[in-house]
C-alpha cells in the first residue's frame, strides 16, 4: 500500500526558504496585512524555522523546514467534528474544505501547529491575483487550511500514469518544496516503496521525527545534522 | 342589540379551512423551490445537435476538441461554425442568422451547463478516453436536443460521482476528487 512521506537532510538544508516560496505560489497562499501578521495569522504550510545557537559572534544558525507531519495518527483527525479533515487511503491527511466549519479544533490539537484558519476571505497583491493556480482551489473565509503534499499534483499524476498504461513512479509526483529545492535536501516518495529513496532514507541512522514520544506517527522524518 | 351579538357570534368562529392553508404553504414552497432552481442558461443562437450530430454525422470530438485529451471538453467557437456556416447561407431562419453572425465577425461564446465548484477535480480525459464512458451517461440525451437546453438534462452532484465510483469499484477517497 502507498504511504506517501518526505525525509528532509537538515544537514543539506542551506534555508534558502525556496520551498516555502514555491508551496505558496503552488497552493494559492493568500498574503496578509502586516497588522493580521502581528497577530500571528500568516500562512506558511511550508516553514523554514530557524534556530540561532551561541553568542555573537561565536553564533551558529540551523534551519528546520516545517511542512504538515501528515501523520499516521493524526490528532487533528480524532477531533474533527464533521470529518472534513481525514487520514487519506494513501496516507495524505485531507483536508476537505466544502466540508469545513471552522470550529478550528483540529488547529488547537495540532502539535506541529501547521493548520492555518481563514479569518479573512483571502487576499492578494495585484499582480499575484491574476496568477494563481487553478488546480488549487481558493479557500474561503472560515475554513482551516494546511499542507497536503501538493496532492492536487498526484491526481493529475495519476491520470497520466493510467493513460499511458504504466505504473506510477517516482518523479511522477514531487510536491512543489521538494521539486525546487536545491539542495535536494527534501526527498519525497512512497515510505513503503523500496525503488523509491525515502524507503531507504528513513532507516538511516540520523532519521528522527519531531515528537515522536507523542505517538503521532509522522510521515516526515528528518536526518540530524552529523556535527 | 341583543339578537345581533349571537348572529355575529355564528360567523366569527369561521377558521382557516385546511384546504386553503394547504394551498398556501404548497404555493410558498413551490415558490421557494423556483427561487432557489439553478438559473437557465442562454446561448447566443439556438444550436440544434440533432441535425449536426445525427444528420451530418458530425463527432463530437469536432466541437468539443479536449474530450479524450483534458480535463475540459471545451465548447466551439465561431471558427468551427465557421467552417460550413460561412460559405452557404442556410435553409432556415436561424441558420442564415449563424452565417449572419459570423460574415460580421460576431464571436460565438457558449455557456457551459454543468459547473462544478473549483474545489473538485474532474477530468474528461479520465472517463471518456481511459473510462471507456459514454457521454449520455453523465449528460443525457443532449446529443439529440434540438434546441439547448436551459439546464443540465441531469443534475451532476456529488452523489452521481460517488453512485457510479461505488458501482465500478472507482476511488471513494475525498482527496481524489477534493483539491
Ligand atoms: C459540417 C458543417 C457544419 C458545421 C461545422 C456547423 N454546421 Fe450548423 N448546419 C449545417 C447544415 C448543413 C445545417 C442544415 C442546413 C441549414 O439550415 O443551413 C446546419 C444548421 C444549423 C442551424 C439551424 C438549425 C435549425 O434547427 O434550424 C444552426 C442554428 C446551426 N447550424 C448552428 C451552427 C453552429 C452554432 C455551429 C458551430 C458550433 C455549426 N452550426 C457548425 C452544417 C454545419
Ligand atoms: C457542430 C458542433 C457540435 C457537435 C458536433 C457537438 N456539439 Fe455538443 N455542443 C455544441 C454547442 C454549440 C453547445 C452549446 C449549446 C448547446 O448546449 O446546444 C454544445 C453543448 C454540449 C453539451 C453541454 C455541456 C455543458 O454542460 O455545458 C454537451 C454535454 C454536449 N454538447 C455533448 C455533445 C455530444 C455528446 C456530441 C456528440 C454526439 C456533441 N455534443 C456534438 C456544439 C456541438
Ligand atoms: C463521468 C461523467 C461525464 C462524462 C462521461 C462526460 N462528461 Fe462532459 N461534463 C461532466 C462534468 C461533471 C462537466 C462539468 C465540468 C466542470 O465544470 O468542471 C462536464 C462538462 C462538459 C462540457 C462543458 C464544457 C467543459 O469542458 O466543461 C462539455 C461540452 C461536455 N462535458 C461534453 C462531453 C462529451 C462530448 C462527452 C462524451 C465524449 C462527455 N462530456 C462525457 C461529466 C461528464
Ligand atoms: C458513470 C460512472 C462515473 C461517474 C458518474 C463518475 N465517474 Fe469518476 N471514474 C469512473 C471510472 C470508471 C473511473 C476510472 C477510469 C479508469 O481509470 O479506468 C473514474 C475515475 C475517477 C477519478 C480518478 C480516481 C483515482 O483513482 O485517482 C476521479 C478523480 C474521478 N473519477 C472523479 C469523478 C467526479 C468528480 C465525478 C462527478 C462529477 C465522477 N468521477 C463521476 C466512473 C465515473
Ligand atoms: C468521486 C468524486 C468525489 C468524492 C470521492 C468526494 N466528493 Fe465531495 N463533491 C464532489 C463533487 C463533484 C461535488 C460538487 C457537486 C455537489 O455539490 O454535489 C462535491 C461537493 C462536496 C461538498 C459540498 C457540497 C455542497 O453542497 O456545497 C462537500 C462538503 C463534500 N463534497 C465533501 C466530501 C467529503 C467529506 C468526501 C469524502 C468522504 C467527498 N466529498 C468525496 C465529488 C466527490
Amino acid at each position: 500500500m502507498t504511504r506517501w512521506g518526505m525525509v528532509i537532510d537538515l544537514d543539506r538544508c542551506t534555508g534558502c526558504a525556496a520551498c516555502e516560496v514555491a508551496c505558496k505560489s503552488e497552493n494559492n497562499i493568500a498574503t496578509v496585512s502586516p497588522e493580521q501578521a502581528d497577530l500571528g495569522r500568516t500562512f506558511s504550510w511550508m516553514k523554514v524555522m530557524a534556530q540561532v545557537n551561541g553568542d555573537f559572534p561565536d553564533t551558529t544558525m540551523r534551519f528546520m523546514p516545517r511542512p504538515c507531519m501528515q501523520c499516521d495518527n493524526p490528532p487533528c483527525v480524532k477531533v474533527c467534528p464533521v470529518s472534513a479533515t481525514y487520514l487519506g487511503e494513501e496516507g495524505i491527511v485531507g483536508q476537505i474544505y466544502a466540508r469545513c466549519i471552522g470550529c478550528r479544533y483540529c488547529a488547537n490539537a495540532c502539535p506541529y501547529t501547521v493548520k492555518y484558519f481563514n479569518w479573512y476571505a483571502p487576499e492578494w497583491p495585484e499582480t499575484a491575483r491574476h496568477a494563481l493556480n487553478p488546480d488549487v482551489s481558493v479557500r474561503p473565509k472560515g475554513v482551516i487550511e494546511k499542507c497536503t503534499f501538493c496532492h492536487h499534483r498526484l491526481q493529475r499524476a495519476k491520470e497520466e500514469a493510467r493513460s499511458d498504461g504504466r505504473e506510477l513512479q517516482e518523479e511522477d509526483f514531487q510536491p512543489a518544496c521538494a521539486e525546487v529545492c536545491p539542495t535536494t535536501a527534501i526527498v519525497f516518495g512512497d515510505l513503503d516503496n523500496p525503488r523509491h529513496r525515502v524507503h531507504e532514507l528513513k532507516q538511516d541512522p540520523r532519521a528522527m521525527r519531531l515528537m515522536e514520544e507523542l505517538g503521532t506517527e509522522p510521515k516526515v522524518y528528518y536526518l540530524t545534522p552529523r556535527a | 342589540m341583543n339578537s345581533s351579538v349571537p348572529e355575529r357570534a355564528g360567523r366569527v368562529p369561521s377558521r382557516p379551512r385546511p384546504l386553503v392553508l394547504g394551498l398556501v404553504v404548497l404555493a410558498l414552497l413551490v415558490a421557494v423551490a423556483f427561487a432557489f432552481r439553478t438559473p437557465p442558461v442562454a446561448q447566443p443562437v439556438a444550436f440544434n445537435h440533432l441535425n449536426h450530430t445525427t444528420d451530418l454525422k458530425l463527432d463530437c470530438l469536432f466541437c468539443h476538441k479536449f474530450v479524450n485529451k483534458r480535463e475540459h471538453a471545451g465548447l466551439p467557437d465561431a471558427r468551427v461554425c465557421g467552417s460550413c456556416h460561412l460559405d452557404r447561407a442556410g435553409k432556415s431562419a436561424e441558420s442564415r442568422r449563424v452565417t449572419a453572425l459570423l460574415t460580421a465577425g460576431t464571436p460565438l461564446r457558449f455557456n457551459k451547463l454543468v459547473r462544478l465548484p473549483s474545489h473538485v477535480y474532474f477530468s474528461h480525459r479520465r472517463h471518456v478516453a481511459i473510462g471507456q464512458l459514454k457521454c449520455a451517461q453523465c449528460h443525457g440525451d443532449i446529443a439529440t436536443s434540438v434546441v439547448p437546453p436551459s439546464r443540465p438534462l441531469v443534475q451532476i452532484k456529488m452523489k452521481v460521482c460517488l453512485d457510479c465510483h461505488q458501482a465500478k469499484s472507482q476511488s471513494l477517497d475525498c482527496v481524489a476528487c477534493h483539491r
